[in-house]
């Protein structure tokens, strides 16, 4: 079987078995959908409970829902989610639209502004400006996103109301859209540069001491030449790592951020979801997950073995 | 460097373009508006399947009934009503000045669709089909009940389910899966206009054929918050004019920042839900009378109270019963006495024989409880463990999460939990708490551990009961009954309080739903 075949098996063999994960998982979890579906102080009769047990499904025995589960994915039809009332495909859809537009940018950018500044960092390490940086990014780096995110909200919305204290919108026009967004997309794209930062630091630092680099070097290149022709390719492998990750987990990721900022994202979709045993969203959210990462990592596999020569796809 | 640049202005194009797709609608608020913050947060549009829309939705679809201030039941949609000699028999006159917000009157005949087809297809109101025969209409439009047992506390049942125009919700089938995002006719003095789950908003509009009292404002908004440290934020920045949380309080914590802006008030209300030690009265020792009365005695509830509450409460009695319910009786007080506790154990056959410092049960083991919590309750369970381990039991703390607090509380599989009543579980069932503890029963915050012949005939003594004589002897029984057999133990009675800008005064609070009630959005005015 040629390399492409092999690779291909391997991701089919995943899936399926992330799929199954998906289906198991929830289940191993104590309770059910319908454990936390009424509210707290609601009394019921055993046969109500049989009632809405046999509407959900779940009085089916347990290879009969893994077969329906399967025969739903087949159709793509995600199920129905009990506790938000819609079908799952309809809640995904919606809640992705907010997330990617809150985390898609906040993550290219943060990359993108963290694999350069990390660049130059490793480049001019040592420098008076450098450890500034190196500084302020560490400091965000290594504070929690929950506490960063309030204490931003607290300063620039509290205190010197340039933005709203929450939701996705109030008029719903474009702009007062980005207006309630550009707060939690700066917030998120300074944790994602912060760490890009100090990876890509690292990683030039090491790649600079490099015979290729002292060639280059004394071939007579500038450092922006040496820099960016040669090392920043090499040095860049870690973060096309890492960048595949976070697109597999851009949807769950901004879990605190939405909390903070009362958004309605995948994020607290995901978790909500997990609270109340809510199989049918928390399967089709993996779903999709699932398939990010997949292919995140296949586009990764690709990008590897474009930018190193070492690394063959075939 | 140039391709950096198209790569960022492609993003930016890629953002403006999202962005743009992303426009919504939203409701433009007109006039003089009146804003809430709450912690509430709704997941979906649906009156009838989202439990906090549910509350919100009293606004829009008042019900038959209300608790007034005192804890009376009093008429809403209902003009009066009234029940037979033998309590099987109840008739509510329905006002007649009422209307949707369409225009259609609201008739008798739509209030007995509601119950009809609430029994029918919802399944809190289940108990409908298996207590009610027959809702008729007579000639002078007065609807009859008729029940196939007394059944004493149909009007407070009736102070729950929102009353639903039959020529809207007769085509819909499913009723707890019905959720409408724009506007839904309603008959108060508000109704839906619509609900944004993206901007976190439910948006009231002024009945325009409502024709009693005149509100005050034009439109009430409903801002939920994720977050209670930013919903404090939007108080005291003025984004909310004032605060309201369904069954809970502001946190204690916050109040002093709030009232040193000199901006806010308070309303301040017993609370008549609490806080309590539940034991799983199906296992040794907590099925130990001596057992629970020594661990009665174990709790410092003044430093409880402090700690958990702030003080905002008070030490409760045994009865276990706040007084601001109705029909209270004044039952022993709690008592925190470690000596006395020591002694009942030791009496009762629990000693230290090996002298390690922790008792042995009557089988000759070391007692080791397993002390089932929740993040909500994890300070109080702490303070517990440490007054166990003071009269010598020992007991670990197990932390779940909700879902599987409440699995594992119907397996039974712990031994002491903390946990609440709100005020309507303190109303739910035969009333005064009772169906938290009910062995016949089940729900998600219910321990339905007390499988006592005695309380069991107590509870259906209470829902057959009559007259409200009798309905107050019942209630004193089943305070007395807590204080002498402590099926669960009260770890402090405490305060709701509610805070709202200075500049809106007239705020009305009712046991059951606190300011959020049609009086208090008929009364409210700004005054500033």
């Amino acid at each position: 079987m040629s390399l492409t075949g092999r690779k291909a098996a391997r991701y089919f063999i995943a899936i399926f078995l992330i799929i199954t994960f998906n289906f198991a998982i929830p289940r191993s979890m104590p309770g059910d959908p319908l454990t936390n579906l009424l509210g707290e102080d609601v009394i019921l009769s055993d046969s109500s409970v049989q009632e809405l047990r046999s509407k959900m499904g779940l009085d089916k025995p347990l290879w009969q829902q893994y077969i329906e589960y399967w025969q739903s994915i087949l159709r793509l039809d995600l199920g129905y989610s009990f506790h938000l009332h819609k079908p799952v495909s309809i809640l995904l859809q919606d809640r992705m639209k907010w997330t990617l537009l809150l985390a898609g940018p906040a993550l290219i950018l943060g990359s993108a502004l963290g694999a350069i500044l990390g660049a130059r960092a490793g480049w001019r390490s040592g420098s008076r400006r450098e450890k500034v940086h190196t500084g302020i990014l560490l400091a965000v780096y290594c504070t929690p996103p929950y506490f960063l995110s309030l204490i931003s909200l607290y300063l620039f919305s509290f205190q010197l109301g340039l933005f709203p204290l929450k939701g996705l919108y109030s008029t719903g026009s474009a702009a007062d859209i980005a207006h309630h967004l550009l707060l939690p997309a700066v917030m998120m794209t300074l944790f994602t540069l912060s760490r890009n930062y100090m990876i890509m630091r690292g990683s030039v630092l090491q790649e600079k001491s490099s015979l290729y680099a002292a060639f280059a070097r004394a071939k007579g290149l500038y450092d922006e030449q040496i820099l960016f022709r040669h090392i920043f390719r090499n040095a860049l492998l870690p973060i096309i790592t890492l960048l595949a990750l976070d697109f597999g987990f851009i949807l769950s990721g901004a879990l605190f951020i939405e909390i903070v900022f009362s958004m309605n994202g995948m994020g607290s979709l995901i978790y909500d979801a997990l609270l109340s045993r809510d199989y049918p969203v928390l399967q089709g959210s993996f779903l999709i997950i699932t398939i990010m990462v997949v292919s995140a990592n296949l586009l990764a596999d690709l990008l590897y073995s474009r930018l190193d020569p070492r690394v063959k796809w075939e | 460097m140039r391709r950096s640049l198209y790569l960022l202005a492609s993003l930016l194009l890629l953002c403006m373009l999202m962005l743009s797709t992303a426009s919504m609608g939203a409701e433009e608020a007109t006039g003089e508006v009146l804003k809430i913050g709450s912690p509430n947060v709704i997941k979906s549009a649906s009156i009838l399947g989202d439990s906090n829309m549910g509350v919100f939705a009293h606004l829009s679809n008042p019900t038959l009934m209300k608790m007034a201030a005192d804890g009376t039941i009093k008429g809403l949609t209902a003009g009066s009503s009234e029940v037979s000699d033998d309590g099987k028999t109840w008739k509510f006159s329905i006002k007649d000045n009422l209307y949707w917000s369409d225009g259609e009157k609201l008739t008798p005949v739509d209030v007995q669709f509601t119950f009809n087809y609430l029994a029918e297809n919802y399944p809190a109101a289940g108990w409908m089909k298996n207590t009610v025969d027959n809702i008729s209409i007579q000639e002078d439009g007065t609807l009859v009940f008729s029940l196939n047992k007394p059944y004493s506390r149909l009007n407070l049942e009736f102070a729950t389910y929102p009353i639903l125009a039959k020529h809207i919700w007769e085509s819909i089938d499913d009723p707890m899966e019905y959720t409408n995002e724009g506007e839904n006719v309603g008959f108060g003095p508000f109704y839906i206009a619509s609900t944004d789950l993206g901007a976190g908003v439910i948006y009231f509009k002024k009945n325009p054929y409502w024709k009693g009292t005149a509100p005050k404002f034009d439109s009430i908004e409903i801002h939920t918050f994720a977050n209670m440290d930013v919903l404090s934020l939007a108080l005291e920045k003025g984004d909310v004019d004032a605060y309201y949380k369904y069954a809970g309080t502001y946190p204690y914590s916050s109040i002093d920042k709030l009232k040193e802006t000199g901006n806010f008030e308070f309303v301040e209300k017993d609370n008549i839900g609490l806080i309590f030690l539940g034991m799983n009265l199906m296992k040794e020792p907590m099925s130990d009378l001596s057992f629970r009365k020594a661990i009665s005695y174990a709790i410092n509830y003044s430093e409880i109270l402090k700690l958990d509450a702030l003080g905002y409460g008070k030490v409760p009695n045994a009865g276990f019963v706040p007084p601001s319910m109705m029909n209270f009786k004044e039952t022993a007080k709690l008592e925190y006495n470690l000596t006395q506790a020591k002694g009942i154990l030791d009496g009762a056959g629990y000693k230290d024989t090996n002298g390690n410092g922790i008792l042995e049960g009557k089988d000759g083991k070391e007692i080791k409880l397993t002390f089932l919590t929740r993040t909500d309750y994890q300070r109080p369970t702490e303070l517990m463990v440490d007054y166990l381990k003071a009269v010598g039991i020992d007991s670990e703390i197990k932390n779940v999460d909700s879902s599987t607090w409440i699995k594992q509380k119907d397996a039974g599989e712990y031994d002491l939990t903390i946990t609440r009543s709100t005020p309507w579980g303190m109303l739910m069932h035969a009333n005064w708490g009772t169906g938290y503890f009910d062995s016949r029963r089940t729900g998600e915050g219910v321990l339905h551990v007390l499988d006592d012949a005695k309380f069991h005939q107590l509870c259906d003594d209470i829902l057959a009961a009559t007259s409200e004589d009798q309905l107050k002897d019942y209630a004193y029984e089943v305070q007395d009954y807590y204080a002498e057999n402590l099926p669960a133990i009260p770890l402090y009675w405490n305060l709701v309080e509610t805070p709202y800008n200075k500049a809106f005064q007239g705020w009305y609070s009712d046991p059951l739903y606190g300011i959020f009630n049609v009086d208090s959005f008929l009364s409210v005015e700004k005054t500033q």
